[in-house]
């Protein structure tokens, strides 16, 4: 097409052509690659600390049951969950956190004073003090949250 | 460096002719884009810019649904989602938003040009009476597009837009009811606006695009008339 291999009027413009129009594709498909993976780049939230209550409403050696709610929002839905913790301390500085959910499935167990236990209401699974299976079929104690004090409040973590 | 290009070059070629050999894909190249023109000017290309536009909506469009929800309690929710969180959301739903107007005027701009230069005599008229169908879907597509925000603007241009059908005498308020899915503008009316803009309107605006091309090609574009022309 053009033996003294220079650009013909016909080069030229084809040439100009997929140039521009590769120019433009690029300009739609690399936003639009990053539009679709978008969702993909948030990891899962780092553990964060969530506000209990103030910490001399627990007493000591004795666990006291917290409730607190968690604003979650995946994309356009903001939704909002309530969460228990039964709190514990026996020196009113360090404080641990149980969750009252029991292991075997998902019952909400319930701190009876009088027996110093936890028992849960579906299949008569029973924990100590420290969330440790005593009877029933929990597989394993209730689970375990870090929890720390600032200025009398509590914050348990969360994730 | 220079041998391996001129042997990339050469592979390209032979797979270029095994193509064809099988799917005669230079014969429509040609017909499409090798074609022979009379000599005219740039007003001439303003269908190919509507084409252009035309194919961007449809790829913008088809982005938004990946994130956009057409249900009252989310519409809006979903609206701002793509604006303000998603990566690159602003561009995407700007390109369709901005590109909605463009089609229009281009659209217009490009029939102007076909009445100036009498483009839609013979041989022609089943071409213009196909571009006036596509500009009817086009506008049809700016209608419905317009509620989907499901904005206040939205909401009341759409709530003033479809009581035009009511004034139509004797069945006007049926008209009315069956645009809106009732009585009043609701979640029904969300859905069929959207059911209509994504999946309607994009199938005839297809076809007849389809139709229109497929007659530019078979007659050829006209040319600029000539005060020394015939009448």
């Amino acid at each position: 097409m053009n033996d003294d291999n220079r650009l013909s009027r016909r080069g030229f413009l084809s040439l100009a052509t997929f140039s521009l129009g590769g120019l433009i594709s690029l300009i739609v498909g690399i936003p639009a690659i990053s539009y679709i993976v978008s969702p993909a780049r948030k990891k899962v939230e780092e553990i964060n600390f969530i506000p209990l209550g103030a910490a001399d409403r627990v007493t000591v050696g004795e666990p006291t049951l917290f409730r607190t709610k968690i604003t979650q929002r995946a994309g356009w839905i903001i939704d909002e969950r309530e969460l228990s913790y039964y709190v514990l301390t026996e020196n009113n500085r360090e404080f641990v956190a149980l969750s009252n959910i029991c292991t075997h499935l998902g019952c909400r167990v319930r701190w009876v004073a009088d027996e110093e236990k936890f028992f849960c209401p579906c299949h008569n699974g029973v924990f100590d003090k420290n969330g440790a299976v005593v009877s029933g079929p929990p597989p394993r104690p209730l689970d375990r949250y870090e929890v720390k004090e600032e200025n009398g409040q509590l914050f348990v973590a969360f994730g | 460096m220079v041998s391996f290009l001129s042997r990339l070059d050469n592979i390209a070629k032979r797979l270029a002719v095994w193509l064809d050999e099988r799917l005669g894909w230079r014969g429509v190249w040609e017909a499409i884009f090798l074609r022979k023109l009379p000599k005219v000017n740039w007003a001439y290309t303003l269908g190919s810019a509507a084409l252009f536009v035309a194919l961007l909506q449809m790829v913008t469009g088809i982005l938004l649904t990946i994130y956009y929800v057409p249900t009252p309690d989310y519409a809006y929710d979903t609206v701002q989602f793509i604006t303000h969180d998603v990566n690159a959301g602003w561009l995407i739903r700007g390109l369709h938003h901005y590109g909605a107007s463009a089609l229009i005027l281009l659209s217009v701009l490009h029939m102007a040009r076909v009445v100036i230069y009498g483009s839609y005599k013979f041989p022609r008229e089943v071409t213009w009476l196909s571009g006036v169908f596509l500009l009817l879907v086009t506008f049809g597509f700016g209608f419905t597009g317009y509620l989907l925000p499901w904005d206040q603007k939205a909401y009341w241009a759409t709530t003033v837009g479809t009581s035009i059908v009511g004034i139509t005498p004797g069945i006007g308020d049926w008209l009315l009811r069956v645009l809106r899915g009732g009585q009043q503008l609701s979640e029904v009316s969300l859905a069929r606006f959207y059911g209509v803009h994504v999946w309607f309107l994009p199938a005839s605006l297809l076809l007849l695009m389809i139709i229109h091309m497929y007659l530019v090609i078979r007659n050829g574009i006209s040319e600029i008339p000539h005060k020394d022309d015939q009448i």
